[in-house]
């Protein structure tokens, strides 16, 4: 028992319980409707929440750092509707140049958001409540209310969300959905690995400390921000390659499935705690929810939106009641194993091995 | 700004200039000066502005807005935020409505949406209350929750149809040329400036916001307090809900999306922290007049509604960031002061 | 890792402050101090709070700077602009709370302030360069524990080791033995002594004597921001650096009149909260005051707590006024006539930003409501200005902010708040921490009436002379125990220390190594005393 208790500390725990509650409605779903677990869902899955995964992972960078980023969606949008119209204009223009394009407008919105906070000192929930309305408000101003239109877009984009990168037997790999993972992989590599991913940690941990520590603390939020609003433009990008037809109101709404993906994901609110892979899982869980209330006919489909607000609620709940009590459990465990002399762990040292 | 000017240092012996010019400088005069050159400025550009039907029309429009500005500055001031008052009011709309569409009798259909929205407070409360979650996070859950289930209610209709006497109540004037809506207002404010303002209960409003610990340890009862507040915010966020039904004259799933915006900017821009403890119902009532007129005046104008939410937004911003750097501002200034003064005493 | 090799004290001082001075609005928080630190030596800082102790560490530590005087690092001046250069210098400085992440692990805690370790984070040698600066300072811990959950001690072994990891050279200790237990202090001064003979000068600030006495080579104090002296250890004695502290002979303001036991008020029997204190057993009377005497960290607090419902006893039994209580919320407490006056005043006590008036009446609120629940204010003002005249609270306005006050003052404001309730039962916690020695007075003299009026009184202090010359009987505590009671004629300072310490080795709390104390008896004993 200690031993597993040394191996897997809570937040490894929640990780597996997450998987475990990902295999355990797959199997109520695949009770419920028939042929539910088929490469087909897989395959709708990959794209339905390709675009999510990379905007939770977004805004987990942000929620890293005790911030929150309610403008996601608002970047989304904007950044998939200007990309839209420059291609719309311009059909020649490299693929490579739109999406740095993309990310570079999501970047510069994420600035702005990254200033008001870091060097204005204003809390990043009224920031980004505000820029979610302005960022918008000049989309819409910017736009005269027309529509992207799909027939207007070059070739190799309209063609984009169809796109396998390969294909095992019936499971297609979608190259949109690579996309997201590629991004979810680089962003937990930097996170474990980069010194500036560990102060993500260490400033939303314990803010004070932060600060004693010498930390340019203002500027490692401020670069949160920014990468958050550059993944956001990328998503943006995905949008529009998802979609084609760009409305004004693209992206409404996304903050909310993002951040639900995030804290779903084990992602702490407080700060400090959660990973890329962790927002993934998180919107993997959301997506799997939606797709088989869909195939459920005696469900309404309206019951999506009201289910998601109700799992950010259960899963940050968990966190903090269920979370604490596990880490004083492991914590009284700590000490108890301390005290023990050690021969005692001598002798499991061949578990270890095991 | 006369910062750079040397009449400051005159603060060191106040006097009655002096105090005028620390009242002026107070938000509270900041907002009273914004608010008589916003009122001049419409009525220098717009005629129709200074008619007294525009003014009530004003307040019919925003009149759901305004009272739950009224309690969300309780629960800012008390250190909270509840940012699903929208949701709550498009799922009592949606009951309501949904329960009439079911032939239920038209008055028990209002006291269930009314019922619906002290549920969904209630709701909101215990998890703040009880189980200790930050307001932050459960209320945007629920911002998502109660407006995901007000759209299982209506789905993708509109349902209207509502009786006469209940449309006349957001639409027509009731008393001696009054609208309901006015009449909602001023008890409103009275109301809400007496409790926050005068009463035991207020106090405790404030204490909470200051230091919930300092009020745990002298027997103020934070729980209740904050339980209360949020079964406010719930029933009069139904309340409101209910009103824009009648105003509007039908009801959708996507009703007041967006208003908790418009009200926490309301509420922010009055002076009130958004870390709780300070600020007053006078600053509220005259920011959400300044805002009120502010619409107004660029309805007028025929500045679209889009653009008047940016502006919102804007403003939302402004209002924590201004104090901000005018704190910023005055502390180097102070510094610079105390640091010249050391020199001349060393010279 | 480099270690710069060991110096001997004669290289002459490593660091230096001269006739630094800083002042903040409204107060001149430190004039023209300057004292040295030599490599090698444990150099303590003393000083009443508000002598300037937090102000000086700010300065070495780069977070202000000086209005006046100069910083010299080896002989050379420099200028700290941030806690990264003072880092850069070697200069660092651990606090009674340490500042650690705790979402992070023990390893990445102690290197996640190093910018030389490579564009990546490896994290194998991470651990194991953790591993070796633990077993450096003898601190048995799992690297890969994240510090969430380490107990205080192991949190304060975690901020040494990173300390030591960044080649410290100067390292600054603010209190870092006020939430030990004597088992863990001993292992930290093990620590500290190790650190001496690598060569680190150490600036040592603590606040009980005996143990600075055990640790220092040289004591400096500070007192209202000014230089007093410094010396060697040797060369000064307890009475000597009291005096100093407070500028005055230490016996000569305590004024206990005697007064009669009344009747029987609370007896309490097997009192425990589970992991905090056990059996606490003990009979509180009437006009009596009864002290609780130990060292910080025996859970006095706590049995205060318990009493006045914050943190509600597990067990045990409470007879009060003759009926069995069980005392859950501090509403339940109040209404019984239990009052509770913290000894975290600014967080706990009052609300800074809010009038004396309000802060007066907060527990009593109910009694100046009308009938519509509106506050009566005349009422309300006329009761702060009883009290004020009571009290003779020195404040230009009632209605001023509370946080303008200075701290003796607001210790009366506190008092008022909870005599206004009028109380059976006051339990007074730390009342004259950090207040001046006439409100000191002043506060004992308010204690003496209270008790000569027929009120209880628990008194929570760790000033020793204090509990003595206030109590009718003491209660010693030690680790959450009740450790004995002692009447008035029996209780002098050595049995009072003695008890409160215990002996050397029977300590039971987890220490540094998480081992018993019984275990552990060894390293106690490698403690220089």
């Amino acid at each position: 028992m200690s031993f597993l208790m040394r191996r897997f500390r809570p937040e490894q725990l929640r990780v597996l319980v997450l998987v475990g509650v990902l295999v355990a409605i797959l199997i109520f779903f695949q009770t419920q409707v028939e042929g539910f677990v088929s490469p087909r869902t897989v395959n709708r899955l990959q794209t339905s929440i390709a675009i999510i995964t990379v905007v939770a992972v977004a805004e987990t960078l942000v929620i890293l750092t005790r911030n929150i980023d309610l403008s996601v969606g608002s970047i989304v949008g904007f950044a998939a509707y200007f990309v839209g119209t420059q291609l719309s204009r311009n059909n020649d223009m490299s693929p490579l140049l739109i999406v740095l394009m993309a990310i570079s407008v999501g970047g510069v919105l994420g600035a702005i958001n990254g200033v008001l906070v870091s060097y204005g000192r204003v809390p990043s929930i009224i920031v980004t409540l505000g820029t979610l309305a302005i960022y918008r408000t000049v989309l819409v101003e910017f736009s005269n209310a027309q529509t992207v239109l799909t027939s207007r877009l070059p070739e190799w984009l309209q063609t984009l969300p169809s796109i396998n990168l390969a294909s095992v037997g019936s499971f297609d790999v979608r190259l949109i959905f690579a996309m997201a993972l590629a991004v979810v992989i680089i962003f937990q590599l930097a996170l474990t690995y980069l010194p500036y991913g560990r102060r993500l940690y260490a400033v939303g941990s314990n803010p004070d400390a932060a600060r004693i520590a010498g930390f340019p603390s203002q500027r490692i939020v401020f670069f949160a921000f920014v990468l958050c609003g550059a993944l956001s433009g990328l998503a943006g990008f995905m949008f529009l390659g998802q979609y084609g037809n760009v409305t004004v109101v693209a992206g409404q709404g996304m903050e909310l499935q993002a951040i639900a993906a995030a804290v779903v994901g084990g992602v702490s609110i407080l700060g400090g705690t959660g990973s890329a892979f962790g927002a993934l899982l998180g919107a993997a869980l959301i997506g799997l929810l939606e797709q088989g209330l869909r195939r459920m006919p005696q469900i309404d489909e309206f019951w999506r939106y009201a289910l998601l607000g109700f799992l950010i609620l259960i899963a940050v709940a968990v966190d903090t009641v269920v979370m604490n009590r596990l880490r004083a459990i492991w914590a009284r465990n700590e000490l108890q194993m301390a005290a023990g002399s050690d021969q005692a762990t001598e002798q499991e040292k061949p578990a270890h091995v095991a | 700004m006369s910062l750079s000017q040397p009449a400051a240092p005159a603060t060191d012996s106040p006097g009655f200039l002096d105090k005028a010019w620390q009242r002026l400088k107070s938000w509270e005069g900041m907002l009273l000066a914004v608010l008589l050159i916003v009122v001049v400025f419409n009525a220098v550009n717009t005629p129709s502005y200074l008619t007294f039907g525009n003014w009530v029309n004003l307040f019919q429009l925003y009149i759901e807005k305004i009272i739950i500005a009224l309690i969300m500055t309780f629960i800012i001031i008390n250190g909270e935020i509840d940012l699903s008052v929208a949701s709550i009011m498009a799922l009592s709309a949606a009951l309501m409505a949904f329960l009439h569409e079911k032939e239920v009798a038209f008055p028990l259909a209002v006291l269930i949406g009314l019922l619906a929205g002290l549920v969904c407070g209630l709701f909101n409360g215990f998890w703040i209350a009880f189980v200790g979650l930050p307001s932050l996070v459960v209320t945007l859950a629920t911002l998502i929750a109660y407006r995901g289930l007000a759209l299982v209610l209506v789905q993708d209709r509109s349902i209207g149809n509502f009786p006469v006497w209940f449309s006349n109540l957001g639409q027509k004037p009731l008393v001696g040329g009054l609208p309901f809506a006015l009449i909602l207002f001023i008890a409103g404010v009275a109301l809400a400036i007496v409790i926050l303002q005068y009463s035991g209960f207020g106090r405790s409003v404030y204490v909470i916001g200051n230091n919930k610990d300092v009020a745990r340890y002298s027997g103020v009862n934070v729980r209740g307090v904050k339980m209360w507040l949020f079964i406010a915010s719930g029933f009069i966020a139904g309340l409101a809900g209910i009103l824009y039904a009648a105003h509007l004259g039908a009801m959708r799933g996507s009703t007041a999306d967006g208003f908790e915006l418009d009200i926490i900017t309301m509420v922010l821009l009055g002076g009130v922290s958004i870390f709780g403890g300070t600020g007053s119902l006078w600053g509220v009532l005259l920011s959400i007049l300044i805002i009120l007129n502010l619409r107004n005046g660029m309805g007028l104008a025929n500045i679209s509604g889009e653009i008047q939410k940016g502006f919102v937004g804007v403003l939302l911003i402004l209002s924590v960031l201004a104090p901000n750097i005018f704190g910023r501002v005055q502390e180097s200034y102070n510094r610079r002061r105390r640091l010249s003064a050391a020199e001349t005493a060393e010279a | 890792m480099t270690q710069s090799p060991p110096r001997s004290p004669r290289d002459g001082p490593i660091f230096e402050l001269r006739g630094v001075s800083k002042s903040f609005p409204g107060v001149q928080a430190l004039s023209d101090v300057s004292f040295f630190l030599n490599p090698g030596e444990v150099h303590a800082l003393i000083g009443e709070n508000g002598a300037g102790k937090s102000t000086l560490i700010k300065i070495m530590t780069g977070i202000y700077a000086p209005d006046q005087g100069e910083i010299l690092l080896d002989g050379q001046p420099v200028q700290i602009r941030n806690s990264m250069e003072a880092q850069t210098l070697g200069i660092a400085a651990i606090y009674q709370e340490p500042m650690v992440f705790p979402d992070l692990n023990v390893a990445e805690n102690i290197f996640i302030s190093h910018a030389d370790r490579g564009p990546v984070v490896r994290w194998g040698r991470m651990y194991k360069d953790a591993r070796e600066i633990l077993d450096r300072l003898d601190v048995k811990l799992d690297v890969r524990q994240p510090a969430r959950g380490l107990t205080l001690a192991a949190q304060q072994a975690v901020e040494i080791a990173k300390a030591i990891s960044l080649d410290v050279r100067v390292l600054i200790m603010d209190e870092p033995t006020a939430s030990l237990s004597a088992h863990e202090v001993a292992q930290l001064f093990r620590i500290v002594n190790n650190l001496r003979n690598q060569g680190v000068a150490i600036l040592f600030i603590g606040h009980r004597l005996e143990e600075v006495f055990q640790i220092a080579d040289r004591v400096t104090v500070l007192r209202d921001g000014r230089w007093i002296s410094s010396a060697p250890r040797a060369d000064v004695t307890t009475e000597q650096v009291i005096r100093e502290m407070v500028g005055r002979q230490i016996d000569d303001f305590f004024a206990k009149t005697e007064t009669n036991r009344g009747e029987l008020l609370a007896s309490v029997r097997g009192l425990t909260r589970d992991g905090v204190f056990s059996d606490m057993n003990f009979d509180v009377y009437k006009g009596e005051v009864l002290g609780f005497a130990g060292l910080v960290g025996a859970r006095r607090t706590d049995v205060g707590l318990a009493l006045f419902g914050i943190n509600p006893a597990t067990s045990g039994e409470i007879v009060y006024e003759d009926k069995s209580v069980n005392i859950q919320s501090p509403e339940q407490a109040m209404r019984l006539g239990i009052a509770y006056v913290t000894e975290d005043r600014r967080q706990l006590g009052l609300v800074l930003p809010m009038s004396v008036v309000v802060n007066v009446t907060l527990p009593t609120l109910p009694r100046y409501l009308n009938r519509l629940g509106l506050v009566k204010r005349s009422q309300e003002a006329a009761t702060a200005r009883t009290y004020q005249e009571k009290l003779s609270i020195r404040t230009p306005s009632l209605n001023g902010e509370v946080g303008k006050l200075s701290g003796g003052n607001q210790q009366k404001v506190v008092l008022s708040k909870w005599l206004n309730m009028e109380p059976k039962l006051l339990i007074l916690d730390e009342p004259t921490r950090g207040i001046d020695v006439r409100t000191k007075a002043e506060v004992h003299h308010i204690i003496n009436d209270l008790a000569a009026q027929g009120l209880a009184i628990i008194l929570i202090s760790s000033d020793l002379p204090e509990v003595l010359a206030m109590s009718d009987r003491v209660i010693v505590m030690r680790e959450g125990r009740q450790m004995g009671i002692f009447p008035r004629d029996e209780a002098t300072q050595e049995t009072i220390m003695t008890t409160a310490m215990g002996q050397v080795g029977t300590a039971n709390g987890a220490g540094l190594n998480g081992q018993p104390a019984t275990e552990g008896g060894s390293a106690d004993s490698e403690v220089p005393l």
